[in-house]
C-alpha cells in the first residue's frame, strides 16, 4: 500500500527517477530524492530497525540524522542512517543489530525480560564468582554493538580543502538565510552551509497549513542568488568548533576546513519528543519528522493520527498533516490552558477536537507490533506531572505525531565556550555570553516567529560584520520568544514504563529515578550511569528531557542542573573523512638514486631514508653486512652520509659560540682541525655528539649524526637568540652531501682525485681541508669514526652523485664497495665508539659515559655545567664499559637490551651487541656497577633463553684485540 | 541470567540505595582532607578507612566524582614498564585490580585482553626488548613477539600499515586489560563511604592553611575545615593546589585527548598500541572503538579538543586497519595531564608537613588507581612512604636520580 | 587548528610552529645547587599569563609569545630583546 501523496511543490524526489532496492530480502521501489527510510514508508514498511537494548521494532522518530534505530547496512558499508542517507538503486538493505532479521529478531525477547536489566545493570551483577566474567562479558560484548565491520571495505582518500571567509554562517533556514544575505550585503566573503540535501530549514517543511513558509524560501534564495560573493552550500554540517574559528565542514566528498572570520550559529533547534508509554511504536514520531515525511518525500507518516503536543507547535503539524489530506482522531494537548485559544477553535473549523490538559497515557501496538493500533487518552495534573488515570479514553488511529519542545542546536556554540542561561519565557537554554566573534541567532537563540527569525538573522549578521571591522549600523536585539516553545516537564510517568527518553539507548524514566536513587544525582554522573545522550546520536533527543527529569528528581530550577559537556563531532564523522590522505613526510638523500640504482635496501632514520645495506645476489642480509665491513676492513668502502646534520657557525664570536654550546674547548682550535663536540641539556643529560671543524677564525663547520641535527640547530639558534653574540648560524643540511671513503686504501683511492696531499703530515686525523675533485669545490675532512683511515667528502648537493661516481671510478680498481648503515654501525663499535641516543638513554650523564675528558669544566660556563657541578658530587650510578664475550663463544647469541645480572638482580644493560669478523668475537658496551667497570671485570648478560652468558670488560679499543 | 538481577525485577520499590551520601556541609575538622574526588583520591580514602581504620577523612571534588581523568582515560591497565621500580609498582596495581569487582561488589568490566605495542622500527625493537627483559625479571608476563603473533592474535590488522610503517615485531604483555573507567571511582567511592569517609561534590579547595611549614586547614568553598593532613589527588589540577602552599614541582600540564567510534560488534579483542603511528586503541564491551594519540605538544589547562588531534589520529588508524574508511567517530575530548620530565609519578611526602602529593600521574594514572590509594593511604598513616614508591618521591629531582620511564609511557598505556 | 603570529612572518596556522617551553631567566652561576636543582626541574606550573617559547619552524624564528595558559590566548608575540619595540 503506497502512502505516496500526489506530486507537490518543493518536494525533494524526482518522481522521473524509480529506484529498486532491496530491504530485508524483500523488493522496494522509491524516487530519487528518497532517504531509505522515506521510500520504505511510502512503501508501507514501518519497522524499519530494532533498539540497540531492548531490540524493540522502531521506525521514524526524527528524521533529521539521529533516527539511530534505523542504521542498515548494504553489505559492504554499515551503520547507514536510513532517516538521511539518499536510497540508490540497486541497494540491498538490512537492518543492523538483529538476529534473524527485523521482522522476526530473535533478540526482541530482550523486551519481556527488561525488568532483569535494571539501569547501569551490568554493574551489579556477573562478576561474581569472577571466573564466570569472561562467560558473561562474551554474551555482553555479542549483544553490544550495532553493525558487523566489513573488513574489506575498502581504504577511501577523501580529499580535504581549506577555505576562508569573512562570515560563515551555520544552518540554512530563515534566520540564516536572513544572516547570509545580509552580511552579504557588504560584498564580503560569506558562505553559508546546512546539512541538508536542501537549503530552508523548518521553511521546507514546516508550512503550519498555509504557503507563507515556501513563499519566504522562494524570496530569500532569490535575494541571495544576486550576492556572488555568498556561497550556499547544502548538504554540509558543521562538524566542531575550533580555536580561532576554525570549522570542519563535512560534505560527502571530504572536508572543507573553513576559516572564518565571524561565526553566525542559526543551526535551529532539535525537537524533543514527550515521554510516554511506548512512545517509540513504529507510527509515533516527531511532529517535524510528519512534516519532513509530508513535505519533502511528500509521503504519509499515518492516515489516521492523533496529535500529543505540549506547545503550540503540535497545531501546525495538525494544519499539515489536514491540508495533506491525513484524518486526524484529536490533538491531545498537554497544557490545560490550551482548550479555548485561537489554536484549538482553527481546528475545531476544520472538525478535529482538542483534548486540552490531557496526555496519551499510552499507545497500544497492533497484533503484529509492526505499528500504532490506538492509544489511550487521560487527564493530565501539570502540577504533579502525574496522569490520572480515572478516566481513559481510547482513541483508534495509525500514528502519532508528538510535540513537546525544543532544544537548541547549540552544540557548535558550547564547544566555542558559550555560557548559556536557561529562559523561562521560551524554555529553553540559549546563549547568555558569546566568545568574541561568534554570533546566534534564530531558534538557538530562543527566537521562533519567523519574520523575527529573519530579524534576528540580519542582526547577528551586523554584528558579525562589526566583529571584523565594518562600518555598519547595529541593528535592533531580538529578544527570545515570551511564549513557552518547550513544555516545563512533558514527560507522562506509567507504572509499567517503556516511556522513553533517549531511543539511542533505550533508556526510560524509571532509569533516571532510579539512578539519582543510587547517588547519579548530578548530570554527568547520571550520563555516565544511564548512558543517556552516549548513544550515536549524542542526546540531540533526550539530553534536555534528561535534564528535566533530574531537576525534579532533585527538586531544583533546571539551570541548577546545567547542561553535559559538548564534544565535536555535531554528527559522527567518518574516519576516511578525518583521516583524509595520509602523509608520511621522508627525505631522500642527493644520491638517493644512485644508491637505488647500486641496489639500497633503505632504512628509516629519523625521516631519512638511508641505505641499510647494498643487496649482492645469492647473499644472505648478515653475510652482505659482514662483506661490507670487510671490505672497509681490508680495501675502501663508500658511504652516503649526507644525512648528517651540517651547520655552519660564521663570525668573530664564533668559537665562543661553541664554547658556550657544546662541553669542549674551541677558542683554542686551529683552523684546518677538528675536534669532538658534546651536548648537554641543562640538567647536564647527554643529546647529541659530533665534530667541529674550523675552516677559518671565524668558521666553523659542525657535522652530527642524523636523528638530532634539526633539534640541535634549533637549540643553537635559542641559545644564540638569548646570548646574542656576534655570530650566524646556517644549517646547510640540505646543501651539502656527504660521503664517507673509508679503510685502508681509501687514502689511495682518493689520492688521484684532489690536488692537496693526503699525507698523515699534511692531512693528519682531526683535520680539514677545503678542496676539488673535478672541479667541484669539497671539503675534506679526515676522520675515524668507522676506520682509522676514513675521509669525508662534504659536496655541494647538486654535484653529489658526480663526485661519488668519479669516487667510485677511481675505487673501482681496489676493490672499494659501498657500504650501508648496518655496516657503519658495527664499524663504529669495532672503533669503540659509543653512540648517543643507542649507548646512552633519556638520563644518562656524561661521567656514565667515561666522557669527563670532552668536558671542559674550567670554561666558565657551558650548557649543563652548573648541573654536572652537582652531580660530580654524587656517586656515579652505572658506567658504560666495553665488552667482549669469549673468544670462540658459541653459545646463545645475547641481544641489545638484554640485562647484566649479578646475583639475581639487574645491573645494568646491553647498550650494542655484534659479533665482529674483524676481531673474531662478539663485542659490545654495556651499563655496569662502577665497582664492576675496571678492565678485566666479569659480568654475566641474561640472553633470551635465560641462560647467563659471561663476559668481560675490555678496552674499547676493539681493534687492538686484533690479532 | 544472574540471580542478584532477580531482586531488581522482583521488588516493587527499586532496591537501589546511594553510592555515596549526598553530604552537603563539612564538620569542622577532619583527620585527613583529601583533595579530588577521582580514582585516587577516593581509593586512597577507601584504603586510609580500610586498612588504617582512619575514617575520620573527607574527600573534596570540584566538579562531581570521577569527573577529571578517571572518567576521561581510554582505560587500559598494563605494567609493562621499563624500570624495575615501574614495573614492580603498577604489577602491583594489575594484581589489585584482577580482584577489585569482587572486592568492591561492583562489576568494573576488568577485561584481560592482552596487549601489543608494535614497534616499526629497529630502535622500537630495541625498546621492547629493554622492557620485556625488565618485565621477566620482575615476574610479569611480557615478551617480544614477531609479526606472525600479532597477525594471530589480529588478522584485521595491516601489518605493513599501508605500506608506510612494517611493523617489525611488538611487546606482547599478557596482563594488559581494560576496565569501566567510571566504575572504579564510584566503587572506591560507595566503599570509603561506607566505611564512614564523607565524599563532598561541588566543594572547591580555594586554600590550603599551611603554619609553621605544617598543614593547619584547608579553605573550601564551604567554609574552613582543620586537618593536619592533606593529600592532594587533583592530576591536571596539582599545579594549582601547589600554589597554594607555595610549591614548584616540576609538573606541567599538557592536554591529552581522545575519542570513540560509533559501536560496531565485537571484532577487535585486544589492545594495541602504536608508538610510531602514535596510536592506542581497544574496542569497549559496548562496542565502541576508544582511541588515542600522543600529548598535544604545548602547556594548556583546559580541556579542549583540536583537529589536528583526531586528523592524525584517524589516519594513522586508516594505516592499520584501511577498512574503517566509513566507520564513523562520534565524539571526542579531553583530560589534562600532568606530566613530569622523566615520565614517573611524583607520590609522597613534601617538604610542607602533613601536605601529602599524589601527582605527576600524565598519562598512566588509571592503571596506578588502586595501589595509588594503597600507598598514600599508608604514605598518610604511618607518615612515611612505603619502598613501592619511593622511586616516585619528590625530592629525586633534586637529588638528580630520576626515574626513567620515558621510553615505557609515551603513547604506551 | 589554532593560529600564531610570528613576529618576522606573520600569522601561521600552528602546526609551523615549535613550542620551546617558558622563558625562563636561570639564576646566577655561583647559586646553591638547591636553587639550580629548583631551576632545571621545577616549573612554575599554575595557570597564567606566560611568557613562552615558540619556534617557528619553516623559517627557523624563535620568539616569545605571551600567552595565557588557562585560556590559550595569545596576548602578543615578539623576539627576544624586542619587547618594547613596535
Amino acid at each position: 500500500m503506497s502512502a505516496r501523496l500526489a506530486r507537490q511543490k518543493g518536494e525533494w524526489v524526482n518522481r522521473a527517477s524509480t529506484i529498486k532496492f532491496s530491504f530485508e530480502g524483500k523488493e522496494f521501489s522509491g524516487f530519487e530524492g528518497d532517504s531509505i527510510t522515506s521510500a520504505l514508508w511510502a512503501s508501507g514498511e514501518q519497522v524499519l530497525g530494532r533498539s540497540f537494548k531492548y531490540h524493540r521494532p522502531r521506525g521514524i522518530l526524527s528524521l533529521a540524522n539521529h533516527d539511530i534505530n534505523v542504521m542498515v547496512t548494504d553489505g559492504m558499508d554499515t551503520n547507514i542512517r536510513g532517516d538521511v542517507v539518499p536510497v540508490a538503486a540497486g541497494m540491498a538493505l538490512a537492518a543492523v543489530n538483529t538476529d534473524g532479521g527485523v521482522k522476526k529478531d530473535r533478540s526482541r525477547l530482550i523486551d519481556s525480560i527488561s525488568p532483569l536489566l535494571p539501569v547501569g545493570f551490568y554493574y551489579k551483577a556477573f562478576h561474581t564468582p569472577k571466573k564466570m566474567f569472561p562467560f558473561w562479558e562474551n554474551i555482553i560484548r555479542k549483544a553490544a554493538g550495532l553493525g558487523v565491520v566489513n573488513f574489506n571495505y575498502p581504504r577511501i582518500l577523501k580529499r580535504k580543502l581549506h577555505a576562508h571567509c569573512d562570515v560563515l554562517v551555520i544552518g540554512g533556514g530563515a534566520t540564516g538565510l536572513s544572516a547570509a544575505y545580509e552580511a552579504g550585503k557588504s560584498g564580503l566573503r560569506v558562505v553559508l552551509v546546512d546539512e541538508n540535501a536542501q537549503l530552508g530549514g523548518s521553511l521546507g517543511f514546516d508550512w503550519g497549513g498555509s504557503q507563507e513558509s515556501a513563499n519566504l524560501l522562494q524570496e530569500l534564495l532569490a535575494k541571495l542568488e544576486s550576492l556572488p560573493n555568498v556561497s550556499l552550500i547544502a548538504g554540509a554540517y558543521a562538524a566542531g568548533y575550533y580555536p580561532d574559528h576554525l570549522i570542519p565542514v563535512v560534505t560527502r566528498e571530504g572536508i572543507t576546513k573553513v576559516r572564518a572570520g565571524s561565526v553566525i550559529m542559526a543551526s535551529g533547534a532539535f525537537e524533543q519528543p514527550p515521554v510516554f508509554r511506548n512512545n517509540d511504536i513504529p507510527g509515533v514520531m516527531l511532529g517535524s519528522a510528519a512534516q519532513r515525511l509530508l513535505h519533502r518525500y511528500s509521503v504519509k507518516p499515518f492516515s489516521n493520527g492523533v496529535v500529543f503536543t505540549a506547545n503550540d507547535y503540535g497545531y501546525r503539524v495538525a494544519q499539515d498533516l489536514l491540508e495533506a489530506g491525513i484524518k486526524l482522531a484529536a490533538v491531545v494537548d498537554l497544557r490545560s490552558d490550551a482548550k479555548d485559544g485561537p489554536l484549538a477553535a482553527q481546528l475545531a473549523r476544520r472538525g478535529v477536537k482538542t483534548i486540552a490538559g490531557s496526555c496519551i497515557y499510552e499507545v497500544q501496538a497492533n497484533a503484529d507490533k509492526t505499528g500504532v493500533k490506538s492509544v489511550t487518552v487521560t487527564e493530565y495534573d501539570e502540577k504533579t506531572n502525574e496522569a490520572l488515570t480515572r478516566d481513559k479514553v481510547t482513541l483508534e488511529c495509525d500514528g502519532v505525531a508528538m510535540c513537546a519542545g525544543w532544544a537548541p542546536a547549540a552544540n557548535l556554540l558550547y564547544q566555542a565556550g558559550t555560557a548559556m542561561r536557561y529562559d523561562y519565557g521560551v524554555h529553553q537554554f540559549v546563549p547568555n555570553r558569546l566568545p568574541a566573534g561568534i554570533f546566534a541567532a534564530g531558534r538557538v537563540n530562543g527566537v521562533y516567529e519567523l519574520a523575527q527569525k529573519v530579524q534576528d538573522g540580519a542582526r547577528a549578521a551586523a554584528q558579525a560584520l562589526l566583529h571584523i571591522g565594518l562600518d555598519v549600523p547595529e541593528l535592533p536585539s531580538v529578544q527570545p520568544s515570551t511564549r513557552a516553545q518547550s513544555h516545563a516537564y512533558p514527560i507522562v510517568p506509567h507504572p509499567k514504563g517503556k516511556n522513553f527518553v533517549d531511543f539511542d539507548e533505550d533508556i526510560q524514566v524509571k532509569d533516571f529515578i532510579n539512578a539519582a536513587k543510587e547517588g547519579f544525582d548530578n548530570i554527568e554522573l547520571m550520563k555516565r550511569f544511564t548512558t543517556v545522550g552516549m548513544g550515536p546520536s549524542q542526546g540531540k533527543h533526550s539530553n534536555m528531557n534528561a535534564i528535566r527529569i533530574l531537576a525534579r528528581v532533585r527538586g531544583v530550577p533546571v539551570e541548577q542542573i546545567g547542561t553535559t559537556t559538548s564534544r565535536p563531532f555535531f554528527h559522527p564523522t567518518p574516519i576516511g573523512h578525518l583521516g583524509g590522505r595520509g602523509f608520511h613526510p621522508h627525505r631522500l638523500t642527493p644520491l638517493h638514486d644512485v644508491n637505488h640504482k647500486l641496489g639500497a635496501v633503505f632504512t628509516d632514520v629519523g625521516a631519512w631514508k638511508r641505505a641499510a645495506y647494498y643487496k649482492v645476489a645469492g647473499l644472505g642480509v648478515a653475510d652482505t653486512v659482514l662483506a661490507e665491513v670487510e671490505a672497509v676492513r681490508t680495501k675502501a668502502g663508500i658511504i652516503d652520509s649526507s644525512s648528517f646534520g651540517k651547520i655552519e657557525v660564521h663570525g668573530p664570536d664564533a668559537a665562543l659560540f661553541l664554547e658556550r654550546f657544546f662541553t669542549g674547548n674551541y677558542i683554542s682550535q686551529a683552523v684546518g682541525s677538528s675536534r669532538y663536540t658534546m651536548l648537554l641539556d641543562e640538567s647536564g643529560v647527554v643529546v647529541d655528539d659530533g665534530l667541529a671543524h674550523r675552516l677559518a677564525e671565524d668558521l666553523f663547520y659542525l657535522s652530527s649524526g642524523t636523528s638530532n641535527a634539526a633539534a640541535v640547530y634549533r637549540e643553537m639558534q635559542r641559545w644564540q637568540q638569548i646570548w646574542q653574540l656576534d655570530i650566524g648560524l646556517v644549517n646547510v643540511t640540505g646543501a651539502y652531501a656527504a660521503i664517507n671513503v673509508a679503510g685502508p686504501l681509501a687514502r689511495q683511492v682518493l689520492s688521484g682525485l684532489v690536488n692537496i696531499s693526503l699525507d698523515d703530515s699534511a692531512l693528519p686525523a682531526q683535520s680539514i681541508r677545503e678542496t676539488e675533485i673535478a672541479g667541484v669545490p669539497v671539503r675534506l675532512i679526515r676522520v675515524a669514526f668507522v676506520s682509522d683511515s676514513t675521509y669525508e667528502l662534504h659536496i655541494p648537493t647538486p654535484q653529489a652523485a658526480f663526485v661519488w661516481e668519479r669516487v667510485m671510478g677511481a675505487g673501482q680498481a681496489l676493490g672499494l664497495k659501498p657500504f650501508g648503515t648496518d655496516a657503519q654501525r658495527l664499524l663504529r663499535l669495532e672503533m669503540g665508539h659509543a653512540m648517543p641516543g643507542i649507548d646512552t638513554d633519556g638520563l644518562t650523564n656524561p661521567y656514565e659515559i667515561n666522557a669527563q675528558h670532552a668536558i671542559g669544566m674550567d670554561k666558565p660556563d657551558f650548557i649543563g655545567k652548573r648541573s654536572l657541578q652537582i652531580i660530580a658530587k654524587r656517586p656515579v650510578k652505572k658506567t658504560l664499559v666495553a665488552f667482549a664475550l669469549e673468544a670462540g663463544y658459541a653459545g646463545e647469541m645475547p641481544f641489545e637490551c638484554n640485562l647484566v645480572i649479578r646475583q639475581g638482580e639487574i645491573e645494568g644493560r646491553v647498550t650494542s651487541i655484534a659479533y665482529s669478523g674483524t676481531i673474531g668475537r662478539v663485542i659490545g658496551f654495556a651499563y655496569v656497577a662502577p665497582e664492576h667497570s675496571a678492565l678485566g671485570s666479569r659480568f654475566q648478560i641474561r640472553a633470551d633463553s635465560g641462560a647467563l652468558v659471561n663476559a668481560t670488560v675490555v678496552s674499547s679499543q676493539f681493534l687492538a684485540m686484533q690479532k | 541470567m544472574p540471580l542478584r538481577l532477580l531482586k531488581y525485577a522482583l521488588s516493587k520499590n527499586y532496591p537501589g540505595t546511594r553510592f555515596f551520601k549526598a553530604h552537603e556541609t563539612p564538620k569542622k575538622s577532619y583527620d585527613v582532607v583529601i583533595i579530588g574526588g577521582g580514582g585516587h583520591g577516593l581509593a586512597a580514602a577507601y584504603y586510609l578507612a580500610k586498612e588504617h581504620g582512619i575514617t575520620n577523612v573527607a574527600v573534596l571534588e570540584k566538579g562531581y566524582i570521577g569527573g577529571g581523568n578517571t572518567g576521561r582515560n581510554t582505560t587500559i591497565v598494563r605494567s609493562n614498564y621499563l624500570t624495575p621500580e615501574g614495573v614492580k609498582f603498577y604489577d602491583a596495581s594489575v594484581k589489585i585490580y584482577e580482584d577489585l569487582s569482587e572486592e568492591l561488589d561492583l562489576n568494573l568490566f576488568y577485561s584481560t585482553r592482552g596487549h601489543f605495542t608494535l614497534a616499526h622500527t629497529e630502535s622500537a625493537m630495541r625498546t621492547m626488548r629493554w622492557r620485556a627483559e625488565v618485565n621477566k625479571h620482575v615476574g610479569v608476563e611480557s615478551y617480544v613477539v614477531g609479526p606472525e603473533e600479532i597477525s594471530k592474535a589480529c588478522p584485521q590488522l595491516d601489518m605493513s600499515c599501508s605500506g608506510q610503517a612494517p611493523i617489525l615485531g611488538a611487546l606482547y604483555h599478557a596482563p594488559g586489560s581494560v576496565a569501566r573507567h567510571d566504575g572504579v571511582a564510584w566503587g572506591y567511592a560507595r566503599g570509603a563511604d561506607r566505611l564512614g569517609v564523607e565524599i563532598f561534590q561541588n566543594t572547591e579547595v580555594l586554600g590550603i592553611d599551611v603554619q609553621g611549614g605544617k598543614v593547619a586547614g584547608v579553605k573550601t568553598s564551604k567554609g574552613y575545615i582543620a586537618t593536619t593532613k592533606v593529600l592532594s589527588a587533583v592530576a591536571g589540577f596539582t599545579p594549582r593546589i601547589c600554589e597554594m602552599v607555595g610549591m614548584d614541582t616540576p609538573i606541567v600540564i599538557h592536554p591529552l585527548q581522545a575519542c570513540v567510534t560509533e559501536p560496531m560488534k565485537p571484532w577487535l579483542d585486544t589492545i594495541l598500541v602504536s608508538g610510531s603511528l602514535h596510536v592506542y586503541v581497544s574496542q569497549s564491551s559496548r562496542g565502541e572503538l576508544v582511541m588515542g594519540s600522543s600529548l598535544d605538544p604545548y602547556e594548556v589547562h583546559s580541556t579542549r579538543s583540536t583537529l589536528d588531534f583526531v586528523e592524525g589520529l584517524t589516519s594513522h588508524m586508516l594505516d592499520m586497519f584501511p577498512f574503517l574508511s566509513n566507520i564513523k567517530v562520534v565524539r571526542q575530548w579531553a583530560g589534562m595531564a600532568d606530566m613530569t620530565p622523566d615520565f614517573a609519578p611524583i607520590m609522597g611526602k613534601t617538604p610542607i608537613e602533613g601536605f601529602y602529593l599524589d601527582a605527576g600521574w600524565g598519562t598512566w594514572g588509571f592503571k596506578a588507581t588502586p595501589i595509588s590509594g594503597k600507598t598514600m593511604a599508608e604514605t598518610i598513616a604511618r607518615d612515611h612512604a612505603p619502598d613501592l614508591i619511593h622511586s616516585f618521591r619528590l625530592s629525586r629531582f633534586e637529588d638528580y636520580e630520576l626515574t626513567g620511564e620515558k621510553g615505557a609511557a609515551s603513547v604506551g598505556h | 587548528m589554532k593560529l600564531l603570529t610570528c613576529p618576522v612572518n606573520g600569522t601561521r596556522p600552528l602546526s609551523e610552529f615549535v613550542f620551546g617551553g617558558e622563558y625562563r631567566v636561570p639564576p646566577a652561576a655561583d647559586c646553591s645547587d638547591k636553587v639550580w636543582a629548583d631551576y632545571v626541574h621545577n616549573r612554575h606550573g599554575a595557570p597564567g599569563i606566560k611568557q613562552e617559547w615558540w619556534y617557528h619552524a619553516p623559517s627557523g624564528t624563535w620568539f616569545i609569545a605571551e600567552r595565557n595558559t588557562l585560556t590559550d590566548q595569545v596576548i602578543r608575540t615578539f623576539l627576544k630583546g624586542q619587547e618594547g619595540k613596535q
